[in-house]
């Protein structure tokens, strides 16, 4: 199951690369995420509890950011498994400055088993965008002063 | 296949149906019909930890006329909009939608409220109120408001309702003379989800389109209104050419995903050619009276 979209910050490309590359700022915006636990060089343990409407499901797992290139690659790693079935994605991000925007192009692939794959099929491929989209826009708020 | 335990509730009244969401929150889940509910908390995808039945609240369920307005309650079944005259004799594209709904039994106990709160994209009613311009009316403790139904879809299973709202009622423009609607759905079998589907709700006013509703199935994460192609009809013929154009850009707006129901190309397509189809019906059907 392939996900691909863009998402466009009006930041410049240094900003948003410290942005994903910090610790902190993906515990708070990577959706479902109640911890993130350091585990070597870009590499997190991470516990979600995931709600798409009526189906929730908690997930340990682990995040590893590989292939980076700063500031305008990187490859992200999400593997994870519960009660509902177990994920393995990768997604390769793009990060490329216009006019002082940053455009993030993101283009991943996603092995999805378990309860979730047989019954959820059809549904998996919107919800995978929805919750990238939820990221991007957390990210976003990350931008602003608090 | 035995779901999680769960506290079950039936309260007699809407006001106490809120209190109860207002006390639960997210841990709290409505049944209506059940048909999208049950079958998850069976295989314990969901499991919510307090369950409101609603089926017991006197009032909910009723299709009537008035004021400009067509009001359907939130618990009428699929199968009771099916066989309405008075939805059957001047809502065509609600007639066409009840009667795809999956099969008898899911539409014998499904209902128009629970399937549009459900949000899923496959849903027959999200795209046929689309087409319609439809409005939904959600209930909370503050009193009832309304809600666009272009407003009302945020994600896949995500709608526009506070977790202590209940959807009470949907409402549709009253049919007026030189409007016409129709919903063609394409089902690898009975009682399956659409490969993909179209809604057309029109009114023509001397020979050209004063309104247009298109709505799209199971073509995207959610419900979707193909916008553009309803805007290229406005003021225009319903001709050949700009039929024709106007499914072809519906195709292009609709965002299907490759899955066991076909490739994302091939349901583009089907959008297309069940846009034109329908957009022709609906036409049909206007020019041949209200």
């Amino acid at each position: 199951m392939k996900v691909e979209g863009t998402y466009t910050f009006a930041a410049s490309r240094q900003k948003i690369w410290a942005l994903l590359n910090d610790p902190g700022v993906l515990a708070r915006v990577t959706p479902g995420v109640t911890a993130l636990t350091p585990q070597g060089p870009d590499t997190y343990k991470a516990t979600l509890e995931l709600a798409v409407g009526p189906v929730k499901g908690a997930y340990d797992g682990k995040v590893s950011i590989t292939d980076k290139t700063p500031p305008e690659r990187m490859i992200l790693q999400v593997e994870g498994g519960g009660k509902p079935g177990t994920i393995r994605a990768t997604g390769e991000l793009h990060l490329d400055e216009q006019d002082g925007r940053t455009v993030v192009r993101y283009s991943g692939d996603a092995q999805i088993t378990g309860l979730i794959a047989s019954v959820g099929h059809r549904l998996i491929g919107g919800v995978a965008r929805q919750l990238a989209d939820q990221f991007f826009k957390g990210v976003e708020k990350e931008l602003r002063p608090r | 296949m035995i779901p999680a335990s769960f506290e079950y509730f039936s309260p007699r009244t809407v006001p106490d149906a809120v209190n109860l969401l207002v006390r639960y929150g997210q841990e709290a889940k409505l049944l209506a019909g059940g048909h999208s509910l049950v079958p998850l908390m069976k295989l314990r995808l969901a499991a919510p930890r307090y369950v409101v039945d609603l089926n017991r609240i006197a009032g909910l369920s009723y299709i009537r006329e008035g004021d400009g307005a067509l009001c359907i309650g939130a618990l009428t079944r699929h199968g009771e909009i099916e066989t309405s005259d008075l939805i059957r004799a001047r809502y065509p594209l609600l007639a066409d939608a009840a009667r795809v709904i999956s099969d008898p039994l899911v539409r014998n106990m499904g209902t128009i409220g629970g399937s549009l709160a459900h949000a899923d994209p496959a849903g027959d009613w999200g795209a046929a109120m689309l087409a319609g311009g439809a409005e939904v009316v959600a209930t909370g403790p503050g009193g009832p408001r309304t809600i666009s139904i272009d407003r009302f879809f945020e994600g896949t299973f995500v709608t526009a309702l506070r977790p202590d709202e209940i959807l009470t009622e949907v409402r549709l423009p009253q049919a007026v003379k030189g409007q016409g609607g129709a919903y063609l759905k394409l089902e690898r079998k009975v009682g399956d989800f659409a490969i993909a589907a179209v809604g057309v709700g029109l009114v023509l006013d001397g020979g050209t389109c004063a309104r247009v509703g298109i709505g799209l199935c199971n073509v995207g994460p959610t419900s979707l209104r193909a916008e553009k192609a309803a805007r290229s009809l406005i003021g225009r013929k319903p001709d050949d050419a700009a039929v024709a154009r106007a499914a072809e850009t519906a195709a292009a707006e609709c965002d299907p995903a490759d899955d066991l129901r076909g490739p994302a190309d091939y349901k583009r397509d089907v959008v297309r050619v069940l846009t034109a189809r329908a957009l022709r019906l609906a036409v049909q059907r206007a020019r041949g009276g209200a």
